[in-house]
């Protein structure tokens, strides 16, 4: 456990060290590419709070992504509000995490678990994607909003502007370690104890006195609020929102992030939504209607070949040299 | 038939009742089309997800396989109701190469059906718009034109659909009930292991009623095909509702599968009337989890999940 857990913070480590040293070497156009892969990235890591710590998949992650992204361009776009980059992002937080809290009660205050769950946060998914489309007069239909500012604010003292290359990638980088090493934190101690007992054994842990729903709820909301930072960071960065942020495609790759980074590892997702990411824009600017396909097939292969994500790898090598030293 | 000469009041109040009238047979008999469907797709979903617990996502894709395959028919020549006997054969052929490839392998391990599934889904769409071309399909109707049900005119398609989804919908009850068939599945269903002890091949079981499923599934697909738009995306729409209709009307009974298909068909149909339909999508979902939060084994009966 312990070996484990020092074993995660040298990665850690590795990672930060790289994303420090990387702007060296990098110029602006590939700073943004990174900075978008890791917005994506913090996306993956709110689904793997959720889904590797409770063992319940949640079939509709990109609406609370889009519902930050929607709250925080109205936010913004929106000159009367003042501070209206703070303002955005708290808003984009909350109103995930609201939508979030309402549907989860209901779920799983109402016994709702495993495939029942994913089912209707799949429908949700399509539903956000639907309404996004047709309530055309504030979230501009099929186009989106576009021209959103990039984050800027002035708060005690703290000047903050992110219109430049260099300073939005450190801002996205510095809350994304954050975010995950705090996720970390949560889900290696007695909360994610208590959620992985959850997923043995419900009845069990209710007769030991922990109010499992509630927990359950409070995972998922927390979970949806940061799949809300993520989409108000992306819109600000990209300068565009649009439906496909809810919908299901999107929904459908962060599972493939997680999946293929390895669930439950928090750190692997981030990796895996950057490297898919990159592998998608090489295979889409071969041929568009290609990439879906792909995904398809990297459900099915996921599924047969590697469980466990590509992070099995190394462990399945290491097996296979170490087979026939006792187990440590 | 109507008075035409009266004072204004009275005209008034004899053109509402005719109106009124129309109104609600008009809406009646779109909830009863849409519930059709629904019983259709539905059907599929109760036997492999609510009783061989397989979360098939690629369920939706038996619907655009059968509307493509009525499609496919017409473009060559055929004729719809040769498209319609096409339609569940392509169906079942895609249900059974999926339960021999994929599902029969992952019984135990659920999120990786869900998985795998949905990949599958994935690849069938993609698969489908890379060999028919973007954009939506036409299919024309058997039969242009209305009939006069004296209170409203209606088109004479949808009454038609109507009575085929009721007549298999019979017939299943009949194949489950009446048939050796139908009684092994039942006893499947209630026991695995004892059906195994007893001489069932649980497994050829399974994989003749996943089959069977997703063959009634691409049935519904070509009956629906001429009203609706025909894209590889289709499905979707198609699954998230039948799910609805598993959901809240319980697994384990036709009586179930009717009252999910009352319950969500005639919600939608009566809400597409005042509302958006995105809206009244919502909402449909938002009373479901309500329903399901309420009475959690489903609206019609007590059979535990």
């Amino acid at each position: 456990m312990i070996a484990r857990d020092r074993n995660w913070l040298v990665i850690f480590a590795v990672c930060v060290t790289l994303a420090i040293v990387y702007p060296f070497f990098a110029d602006g156009y590939q700073l943004t590419v990174i900075r978008d892969a890791l917005i994506f990235g913090l996306f993956a890591a709110s689904l793997d709070f959720f889904w590797g710590r409770t063992g319940i998949l949640c079939f509709g992650h990109a609406a609370f992504f889009g519902i930050g992204g929607y709250i925080m361009a109205l936010t913004t776009l929106n000159d009367a509000i003042p501070l209206g980059s703070v303002l955005g992002i708290l808003g984009a937080i909350a109103g995930a995490a609201f939508v979030a809290a309402i549907i989860g009660y209901f779920l799983f205050f109402g016994g709702i678990r495993g495939s029942y769950f994913t089912i209707v946060t799949l429908a949700m998914g399509v539903i956000c994607q639907q309404a996004a489309v047709s309530w055309s007069s504030v979230t501009g239909g099929d186009s989106g909003l576009i021209g959103i500012p990039p984050i800027a604010f002035d708060l005690g003292g703290l000047h903050v502007d992110l219109s430049q290359d260099l300073p939005s990638y450190i801002f996205v980088a510095a809350i994304v370690a954050v975010v995950v090493l705090a996720l970390w934190s949560i889900s290696r101690g007695r909360w994610g104890m208590v959620l992985t007992a959850i997923q043995d054994n419900e009845v069990r842990v209710a007769a030991l006195g922990h109010n499992a729903p509630l927990r359950l709820l409070a995972t998922f909301v927390l979970s949806a609020a940061i799949a809300g930072l993520a989409g108000a960071l992306y819109v600000c960065m990209a300068g565009l929102v649009a439906p496909d942020l809810s919908g299901l495609l999107l929904s459908t790759e962060v599972i493939v992030w997680v999946a293929v980074g390895g669930r439950g590892t928090l750190l692997g997702p981030v990796l895996g939504a950057i490297a898919i990411q990159r592998a998608q824009q090489t295979i889409s600017s071969f041929n568009p209607s290609l990439w879906p396909l792909l995904l398809g097939c990297v459900f099915v292969i996921i599924v047969f070949v590697l469980p466990d994500g590509i992070l099995s790898i190394y462990a399945r090598l290491k097996s296979l040299f170490n087979g026939r030293r006792p187990a440590q | 038939m109507r008075p035409k000469a009266c004072s204004p009041a009275c005209a008034n109040a004899s053109q509402v009742l005719p109106d009124t009238m129309d109104f609600v047979v008009t809406t009646l008999l779109n909830a009863l089309t849409l519930i059709s469907i629904l019983m259709l797709v539905g059907l599929g979903l109760a036997i492999s997800f609510g009783l061989m617990n397989v979360t098939n996502l690629a369920h939706g894709e038996f619907v655009t396989v059968g509307a493509f395959a009525v499609y496919f028919v017409q473009s060559v020549g055929g004729s719809f109701w040769l498209g319609l006997l096409a339609a569940p054969i392509a169906g079942a052929v895609v249900g059974c190469i999926l339960e021999f490839a994929i599902i029969r392998h992952l019984y135990s391990r659920p999120v990786s059906t869900v998985l795998a599934t949905w990949g599958v889904s994935l690849i069938l769409q993609q698969g489908l718009e890379l060999t028919f071309g973007l954009g939506a399909k036409p299919v024309t109707p058997p039969i242009e034109g209305t009939l006069d049900l004296f209170f409203t005119v209606y088109p004479a398609y949808r009454l038609i659909l109507i009575a085929i989804a009721m007549l298999t919908l019979l017939g299943v009850v009949l194949l489950i009930s009446r048939t050796s068939f139908g009684l092994d599945i039942r006893t499947v269903i209630q026991n695995r292991e004892m059906a195994e002890g007893v001489g069932i091949n649980t497994r050829r079981t399974y994989a003749i009623a996943f089959t069977f499923g997703a063959a009634i599934a691409g049935l519904a697909g070509g009956l629906v095909a001429p009203l609706a738009i025909v894209l590889p995306q289709m499905g979707v729409n198609y699954l998230a509702n039948a799910f609805f209709v598993v959901i809240v009307g319980g697994v384990g009974s036709i009586g179930g599968l009717v009252a999910g298909s009352v319950f969500v068909g005639g919600l939608t149909s009566v809400l597409n009337y005042q509302i958006s339909p995105s809206l009244a999508q919502a909402i449909v979902l938002l009373a479901a989890i309500v329903a399901v939060r309420l009475r959690p084994n489903g609206l019609f009966n007590g059979a535990s999940r």
